[in-house]
């Protein structure tokens, strides 16, 4: 069964007087510990379906269903709960507060998912071992390399244990070989925790860790 | 818990001090206009604060308590037989010139009672003994004196109205809102000075109160007794005699205008930096968002950082108002900060700053938490 499925989504923006429609009919589905690569070039609706998988914006029509419950479009103060509960985001800028280490990032984030602290600290300090960061827990984001900061943002995604991983272009900061790295490890922490892994990429070095490739253009499925 | 509110606020360093040197400013400018208003309006009302009279009979409609008119002395004779009066004197106050040893001519209000040791007046008495005023031709003056009489010392002579007074006493902090020196002499001395204006004449009844006797009924009394005269509570007069300087001088206005514009310094300069530091922080915000935080938590954070702000401002502000009393005690002037106006200050500034730290929620309502993808 899947843990993220969506059916047949649209997506229209009112800009001005005109209506642009980004998205037009996607559907797609993801399996526990399934590796998803989602490629299109630039414009093609990626990352406006990457947010309406994520339940950052809810679609015009279409159903989306995550870890089997029905995500209602016309209850948007529902959504900041599915986040908290069933996704987890890597972001192509990291997206880490600047004021709090490495350590605090990962805690903040399982505070605000309701972990209290200091079981907090000892999940975040776990999780940050495993992705190889036990000496640079108490590091600010600024003094931590480019490979170093995306490994705090996957700890911090995966450290509530989300069902579900939504990554937009994670490599697309880092060089040819941190990139490498960060992606296997990537994987490997989604595959050996079952988590379903949608990558949002030009990269095409994830096609090489992912199960499967989708394809969009234009706002719809391409292959 | 990780305080990314405070972590944040202490971040950028200089950010907090703006924001906090902002916020001391406007406290101090607050504390220290309203401290030296507060200061001169005690002056204008020190003695009816430090004379023990429950009630105070005076001429009818007298605007304040420096703007006397003289009323027939024998009246007191009529407050004393009212049932409930313990005891009732009478008490002049008139200015009168002083000549100076440079030959310059200035002004004293002097103060004059038949027993002053009965009154326990003046009070922070330095030097001399009160009840040898009535022993001949003497006077005590306020050390503050010096500032317009020039130096001075026990047993120098100063000429008032014409006549020669030995200096027998000095007091401390008697001042008045004119800044007119205070002086002491003996009732009949006063009378003897200026015979014109004073023989017979008194300008106040001071009134004290049997135990138990009740202020209204007494007041009654007396005002049927005497028709052509008011009477006050002490707390009445005070009240008067403060409105009077507030609403004739422009120093209420000047004091209201001084708040308000503390005020809006304080929340402008809150309003700006925090929203400023919202807009810089809004990608922030939104993965706090996209994290699974809402609206609430991000409140939360800009409350904190508001409070923050304003404790530490308040404190900042705090010192420097306290710290300058010497300094301007020096210029003859008073700077009071009660503890309850202090208390009141610290609350509004709390209050404004979350205040202004609503601006920047009306920001956060609207972040789009997708901005997180871009680049």
């Amino acid at each position: 069964m899947p843990v993220l499925e969506a059916s047949d989504v649209t997506k229209v923006f009112d800009e001005g007087k005109q209506r642009v429609s980004v998205l037009r009919g996607v559907s797609l589905a993801l399996e526990p510990g399934e590796v998803v690569a989602l490629e299109g070039p630039s414009g093609s609706g990626k990352t406006t379906f990457l947010s309406i998988l994520g339940c950052i914006l809810t679609p015009t029509s279409g159903r989306v269903v995550v870890e089997g419950q029905v995500v209602d479009p016309k209850k948007p103060g529902k959504l900041p709960d599915i986040r908290k509960r069933s996704i987890g985001f890597v972001f192509q800028q990291f997206n880490l507060f600047p004021a709090l280490t490495a350590l605090e990032n990962v805690e903040y984030a399982l505070n605000i998912k309701g972990v209290k602290s200091p079981l907090a600290t000892q999940k975040a300090a776990e999780i940050l071992e495993r992705v190889g960061l036990a000496e640079r827990m108490r590091f600010l984001p600024r003094d931590l390399s480019g490979g170093q900061k995306q490994r705090v943002a996957i700890a911090r995604a995966l450290a509530a244990e989300p069902a579900i991983l939504l990554a937009d272009e994670p490599t697309a900061n880092l060089d040819t070989q941190v990139g490498a790295q960060i992606l296997e490890l990537f994987r490997t922490l989604a595959r050996a925790d079952g988590r379903a892994l949608l990558i949002v990429t030009h990269d095409p070095k994830v096609r090489a860790v992912s199960d499967r490739v989708v394809q969009i253009r234009d706002g719809k499925i391409a292959a | 818990m990780v305080d990314l509110a405070y972590k944040t606020l202490l971040h950028d360093k200089l950010r907090f001090f703006i924001t906090v040197a902002g916020v001391a400013f406007a406290v101090s400018l607050i504390l220290v206009q309203v401290g030296l208003f507060i200061g001169i309006l005690d002056n204008a009302t020190i003695t009816i604060e430090h004379l023990p009279a429950d009630l105070w009979v005076t001429s009818k409609n007298t605007p304040n308590l420096d703007f006397v008119h003289q009323f027939p002395e024998t009246s007191v004779e009529r407050v004393r037989a009212t049932p409930g009066v313990k005891r009732a004197d009478n008490l002049i106050l008139s200015f009168m010139n002083v000549a100076l040893p440079t030959g310059a001519q200035e002004t004293t209000v002097v103060y004059a009672l038949s027993n002053f040791r009965r009154w326990g007046f003046p009070w922070n008495v330095t030097s001399g003994d009160v009840d040898d005023l009535k022993r001949g031709p003497y006077v005590f003056f306020d050390d503050s004196a010096a500032k317009r009489f020039g130096p001075f010392e026990v047993g120098d002579y100063r000429e008032l109205m014409g006549q020669r007074l030995k200096i027998i006493g000095k007091t401390h902090d008697a001042k008045s809102f004119t800044t007119t020196p205070l002086a002491f002499m003996d009732y009949d001395r006063a009378q003897s000075l200026q015979p014109d204006l004073l023989r017979g004449k008194t300008s106040y009844i001071l009134v004290e109160l049997e135990p138990g006797a009740r202020a209204d009924e007494v007041r009654k009394a007396i005002e049927k007794e005497l028709p052509y005269n008011d009477v006050y509570t002490k707390a009445e007069w005070a009240s008067r005699s403060r409105d009077y300087w507030i609403k004739n001088t422009g120093i209420g206005f000047n004091a209201f205008m001084t708040v308000f514009l503390g005020c809006l310094v304080g929340i402008v300069v809150v309003a700006q930096t925090l929203y400023t530091s919202t807009m810089e922080h809004i990608k922030e915000f939104g993965t706090v968002k996209a994290i699974g935080g809402s609206n609430a938590d991000i409140y939360k954070i800009l409350a904190k950082q508001a409070g923050v702000s304003a404790v530490v401002g308040f404190v900042l502000g705090v010192i420097p108002s306290f710290a300058i009393r010497p300094l301007v005690e020096k210029g003859d002037l008073k700077l009071i900060i009660p503890t309850d106006f202090a208390v009141t200050v610290f609350l509004g500034t709390v209050v404004l700053c979350l205040v202004a730290s609503m601006v920047s929620f009306r920001k956060v309502a609207s972040i789009d938490p997708s901005l997180v993808f871009r680049a």
